[in-house]
């Protein structure tokens, strides 16, 4: 079982908390926590805003160009011809 | 066993039987998504470019020493995040520190949030200002903290996953995982508070 007594505590176990990487009692701490300071409900409402724009707004693009000279060069390299 | 995994294993057995079109059909998956992962670790496209040809060649000579018991990709991310880790050390050994620590985040005090960021809409965090951001806050990381949180986060990889591509342990990957969000978190709360404020 982890000691969480300040909001320190309660914040340093908010990453996993949003994993569901916790404890059932641990769990049922932070939310009770969180249903009462508005700080950390704070904190941890940005920080699950962060994690779901990191898996939206970070472009997988890879430029054309990019795309071709590593065919061609897997094609050498790898006995394609 | 996801289909995904399944599909890229018999792909692996076509590779293998000799069918160069085969392994085609798996760089054409994963080029992308490993040139992104390189890109932030290396941050230097030509160089990003460099480790992207090495990494599926490697991976295409090394095949045979798939045994399967993860899944194509995170071999393959594996192979990847070697070859930056690798690059790096030789060419900025500095930044590739075990103990290298998120400036104040050591031990982090949790600056408070303003509701100004959690109330920004999406269209708005996701427009190229907002992207733009989220980018520069996800590179001004340590790199062993910008890759955990490019693998988990950007890449949808699991804890143990990632502890594989990274060959590290779980309790680790979850330190610089908490670390690395909180402070992209202050980052962007920083950016949008005063984004409020002056207009």
């Amino acid at each position: 079982m982890i000691e969480m007594k300040t909001c320190k505590d309660f914040c340093d176990h908010l990453s996993d908390y949003l994993e569901g990487d916790i404890g059932e009692k641990e769990c049922e701490l932070i939310k009770e926590h969180l249903d009462k300071c508005p700080p950390c409900e704070l904190i941890f409402r940005s920080l699950r805003k962060t994690v779901d724009i990191c898996g939206k707004g970070v472009s997988a693009g890879i430029p054309e160009e990019v795309r071709i000279r590593l065919k061609n060069f897997l094609r050498e390299h790898c006995g394609k011809t | 066993m996801n289909k995904t995994t399944n599909d890229d294993r018999s792909t692996v057995q076509r590779v293998l039987e000799g069918d160069f079109d085969a392994f085609e059909t798996l760089v054409e998956k994963y080029q992308a998504r490993i040139y992104r992962h390189l890109r932030k670790m290396v941050k230097d496209d030509p160089c990003a470019e460099d480790l992207l040809q090495e990494t599926f060649l490697n991976a295409y000579r090394g095949l045979k020493g798939f045994s399967g018991e993860s899944s194509f990709s995170t071999w393959l991310f594996r192979i990847a995040t070697n070859n930056a880790l690798m690059f790096l050390r030789k060419r900025r050994p500095e930044s590739v520190q075990y103990d290298d620590e998120i400036g104040d985040h050591a031990n982090p005090f949790y600056m408070t949030a303003s509701p100004e960021f959690v109330s920004t809409p999406l269209e708005i965090l996701l427009s190229e200002e907002g992207r733009r951001q989220l980018e520069e806050a996800i590179e001004g990381l340590p790199v062993l903290y910008r890759s955990v949180l490019v693998l988990k986060d950007v890449e949808g990889f699991s804890l143990e996953e990632v502890s594989q591509i990274m060959d590290t342990s779980i309790p680790a990957v979850k330190s610089r995982l908490h670390r690395a969000r909180n402070a992209v978190r202050e980052s962007l709360v920083e950016y949008y508070l005063d984004r409020d404020m002056s207009g």
